[in-house]
């Protein structure tokens, strides 16, 4: 089942913490909702799940307008931050309560229980309390307890932010593994990290200031980000103040030759180039300048170069004999990997 | 931490101890002592005696004991629902509507006791609620003297519970009154076990409202202990005070044992 | 059971502790429910029968004097008697009196357990919490044995110098209640101020210490900024309660010792005056309850 935001606005005391969010979930997708915090991306995982109201749009569950439902009626499931486990029952009786809740029948709610536990790993912890637990435990019985009611759409909000570094990278394994054997379940996956939602979703809707600012697949926005903001907050990204030209771009007195894709000539704009894809030495699209800092990052290099007052970044393999700090070094990139950004430039690169 | 010099710590701690052992530790030891006592002539009492404690814990005395104990435990009772209902239903509120229910509930505090117990009087000895001369208006006062109390200690609790335990529960599909008893009451009841005892406590203890109200036939035991002292049996009086004391220390220790267990984290 | 009383504490008297348990962000808006009011309905009702009802037939009847009518002239009266006077100002200087003891007295006791820490101090605060369990009239009870007519004190005295009686008259003066409401009130200023200490970065007082401040300045300038927001709930919920105090004044059986209270009392039970009591119950009412308006401010502001 998919989810649908028409237009959705919310709206606390007459601030607007999202707005107008129009977005498609497609059924069996994964969404990640990315941004920092106050971006409205926790809102808008909270409209579906029917915890906050609306002040104009609707919510679409598939067909159904769940705008005016109440959170019980709307059959999600939901993982938040801090688990939210019962602490006065057992995981098994955690893992039963949506079944219990909606009066499932006796006989069917232990297969299903056993059958959730399984699938998270936890089966051999059921007698135990939350409490009993370490937090990986935990996050996989509130993920056991989402799925027990077998839900079509999953609602996850920053879960794997209370595990520590190991922990999360194994979790994300391990969602990616779940909805590999749920392939019918939505997923709108909130999160400020970008490796979460560059890893796990099969599309990343960037969130900034109460808006949606971009969204597609996670090559798209890596590759060719549309706006500064998701150019900077998915990956790394070198944002250079250019000037429209003919067939190029004007950075720093001289001509970058990239594809400016019909901007107008003399428009200014912002040139995205990732680090990884900058080069050392001379080649098509030359910079010269002066090295500012030099970062040995085991399996890189990470250079800082100051090119008329600008820095720029440049990841390179491990350098046998890297250059020196206040040396003059030529960095350059190939026409394909730059993207022009035309829209919300700021007026400063 | 404050006072590093030997000398220094010995001076706080005398200090200390001059004023705490005299203020807090001799009253409670002096009770004692007079309730084992039939005269105190010089520094130490005389007349070795249990005579007291044979009075006290049967006929009038056990009367007295057991009417304080069903008035704490109706009122407390009472108190509770009320105020566990009344905290429950200022949280779904809006901040103003509920500023103006704390502020309700919490005004018996502000009232003094005696006054609560005169404003009982006035009220349940006329029609339409007739009330004077039955054991109902001690309960009522004494619910209305502790309601205050189980209100706040309720609400405080309510304030903390996460609430991401009640959305996640609706959004399992549990129905607000599902959730109510499946959830939230299981979580709150270590603050409801701490309200009960409080209370209890407090009506145990109450006098100035009881004074006022107390039909023949339900005469709890301050009152008791109050008339021993006014007539001048002082070391009977003492020995009631100690029973009231042990009684009160009695069952807070069961309530907190019951509470412990309930307790999950 | 020191939990119990803990709770006690915590709850209901120690809102000076700043940041305990702070506040989770509050869940957004939640969605409007027109049956939240409803059911707000219920206990209001049962409140407005038991309390908010008797209260406004007191303020009735204070209008209504035996001869018929209404009229101001149960206030009248009152107010010109002599007897009111003394017991207001009784009340009122006994109160201030009281609290302002506690206030000193309970500050000087945590600060020793807080910071000056004993073996058994923790043993010591438990005391201090069954203490609020036990109801207040216990103290004088208590100090009828210490300094009564026939009691320790005065026995030590008769047996050290063989006098026919000693020297401590002093517990059905005005002086005996201040004693007994010092002595019952102050574990409810130690409370929160204990929380409040329990709060306080010991380490400032290790630097503090560590860049040449002698203790007494330490108190002042660090201890004391800190415990403010609890000394001033704290203080304040004690004034109320001195005000309302009964008990304490009833046991010492003295007859120089009228507070409004022991006032309405008199009217009401041993004078059947119902309408003076009813405006000494007024009177009393309003004074406590806006000291009580007042603590709530004041302990909302500490809590912020």
């Amino acid at each position: 089942m998919g989810i649908r935001f028409d237009s959705v606005t919310v709206a606390y005391d007459g601030n607007v913490v999202l707005d107008a969010l129009d977005l498609r979930v497609e059924p069996g997708e994964v969404m990640a909702l990315l941004g920092p915090s106050g971006s409205g991306k926790t809102t808008a995982l909270r409209a579906v799940a029917g915890f906050v109201r609306p002040a104009s749009g609707r919510v679409f569950l598939g067909d159904r307008d769940v705008t005016d439902l109440p959170p019980h009626r709307r059959g999600i499931g939901m993982v938040v931050q801090s688990y939210a486990l019962f602490p006065h029952m057992r995981v098994q009786d955690n893992v039963a309560f949506g079944l219990k809740a909606r009066r499932v029948a006796k006989a069917e709610i232990g297969p299903r229980v056993a059958e959730a536990l399984e699938m998270t790993g936890m089966a051999g912890y059921a007698r135990r309390y939350p409490r009993e637990l370490s937090g990986g435990q935990q996050q996989r019985v509130a993920i056991a307890r989402a799925l027990a009611i077998r839900p079509d759409v999953l609602l996850l909000d920053e879960p794997l932010s209370a595990l520590d570094a190991r922990l999360r990278s194994g979790m994300l394994a391990e969602l990616a593994r779940l909805h590999r054997e749920l392939p019918e379940v939505s997923i709108l996956y909130v999160t400020h990290d970008q490796v979460e939602a560059l890893t796990l979703a099969d599309r990343i809707a960037v969130m900034d200031q109460a808006r949606l600012k971009d969204c597609g697949t996670p090559q798209e926005l890596y590759r060719t980000p549309r706006t500064e903001f998701t150019a900077s907050f998915v990956g790394n990204a070198n944002l250079l103040p250019v000037t429209v030209g003919d067939g190029g771009v004007s950075f720093a007195g001289g001509m970058l030759k990239v594809d400016t894709g019909g901007a107008a000539p003399g428009a200014r704009a912002t040139l995205c180039v990732r680090p990884h894809l900058v080069g050392l030495g001379s080649g098509p699209n030359q910079l010269t300048g002066t090295v500012a800092e030099i970062q040995w990052r085991g399996s890189t290099h990470r250079l800082y170069v100051d090119v008329d007052g600008h820095r720029i970044m440049a990841d390179l393999r491990e350098l046998k004999e890297p250059p020196v700090h206040g040396r003059p070094v030529t960095l350059h990139f190939a026409p394909e990997d730059a993207t022009l950004l035309t829209a919300g430039v700021s007026g400063d690169g | 931490m404050l006072v590093h010099s030997r000398k220094g710590k010995w001076t706080a701690w005398a200090v200390f101890f001059v004023l705490f052992l005299p203020l807090f530790a001799l009253p409670l030891l002096v009770i004692l002592a007079a309730s084992f006592a039939t005269s105190w002539p010089g520094v130490l009492p005389a007349g070795a005696t249990t005579a007291h404690y044979a009075a006290a814990t049967r006929g009038e005395a056990l009367q007295a004991l057991v009417t304080s104990l069903v008035t704490a435990v109706t009122a407390s009772l009472l108190a509770l629902i009320a105020g566990t209902w009344a905290a429950l239903a200022g949280a779904a509120l809006g901040r103003r509507r509920r500023a103006v229910l704390d502020a309700l509930f919490m005004l018996p505090v502000a009232v003094p006791p005696v006054v609560v117990g005169l404003a009982v009087l006035v009220a349940f000895s006329q029609p339409p609620f007739l009330l004077n001369g039955t054991r109902w208006i001690v309960i009522v006062a004494h619910t209305v003297l502790v309601t205050a109390f189980a209100h706040q200690s309720v609400s405080a609790a309510l304030e903390r519970l996460d609430p991401a335990c009640e959305q996640v529960a609706a959004s399992l599909g549990a129905r607000p009154a599902y959730v109510l008893w499946r959830v939230k009451l299981p979580l709150l009841l270590p603050s409801l076990g701490a309200a009960a005892g409080l209370c209890f406590a407090l009506s145990m203890g109450e006098l100035s409202a009881t004074v006022m109200l107390y039909p023949p036939d339900w005469t709890p035991l301050t009152v008791l202990i109050y008339a021993a002292t006014d007539r001048g049996a002082l070391f009977a009086g003492s020995a009631l005070a100690v029973v009231l004391m042990t009684t009160t220390l009695l069952v807070l220790l069961a309530v907190s044992r019951v509470r412990t267990k309930a307790s999950y984290r | 059971m020191g939990s119990v009383t803990a709770e006690k504490a915590a709850n209901t008297w120690g809102t000076g502790t700043s940041g305990a348990g702070a506040a989770r962000p509050r869940p957004a808006a939640p969605r409007p429910r027109p049956l939240a009011r409803l059911w707000a309905l219920p206990p209001v009702a049962a409140l407005g029968l038991v309390f908010l009802y008797p209260l406004a037939l007191v303020v009735r009847q204070s209008f209504q004097p035996d001869t018929g009518g209404t009229s101001l002239t149960p206030y009248t009266d009152m107010f010109a008697s002599t007897a009111f006077h003394q017991a207001l100002w009784t009340t009122v200087w006994l109160a201030c009196a009281a609290t302002a003891g506690c206030l000193v007295l309970g500050f000087v006791l945590a600060l020793v357990i807080a910071f000056v820490p004993f073996p058994g101090a923790r043993a010591v605060a438990r005391f201090v919490d069954v203490f609020l369990s036990f109801p207040s009239f216990l103290i004088t009870l208590a100090l009828l044995f210490v300094y009564g007519s026939v009691g320790m004190a005065n026995g030590l005295w008769t047996d050290l110098t063989g006098a026919a009686q000693g020297p401590f008259r002093f517990l059905t003066t005005p002086w005996g209640v201040l004693l007994a409401e010092i002595t019952y009130f102050t574990p409810f200023v130690m409370r929160p101020l204990l929380a409040a200490f329990s709060q306080l970065d010991t380490g400032q007082l290790e630097v503090a210490a560590g860049l040449g401040a002698r203790p007494a300045r330490i108190v002042r300038q660090i201890v004391l900024p800190e415990a403010r927001p609890a000394l001033a709930a704290g203080g304040s919920l004690v004034l109320v309660m001195c005000l309302n105090e009964f008990g304490i004044v009833l046991f010492t059986g003295a007859k120089g010792v009228t507070t409004l209270p022991m006032l309405v009392y008199g009217k009401a039970i041993l004078e059947s005056d119902y309408p003076g009591a009813c405006v000494v119950a007024v009177v009393n009412i309003l004074i406590s309850v806006g000291l009580y308006g007042l603590y709530r401010v004041v302990s909302r502001r500490a809590r912020a």
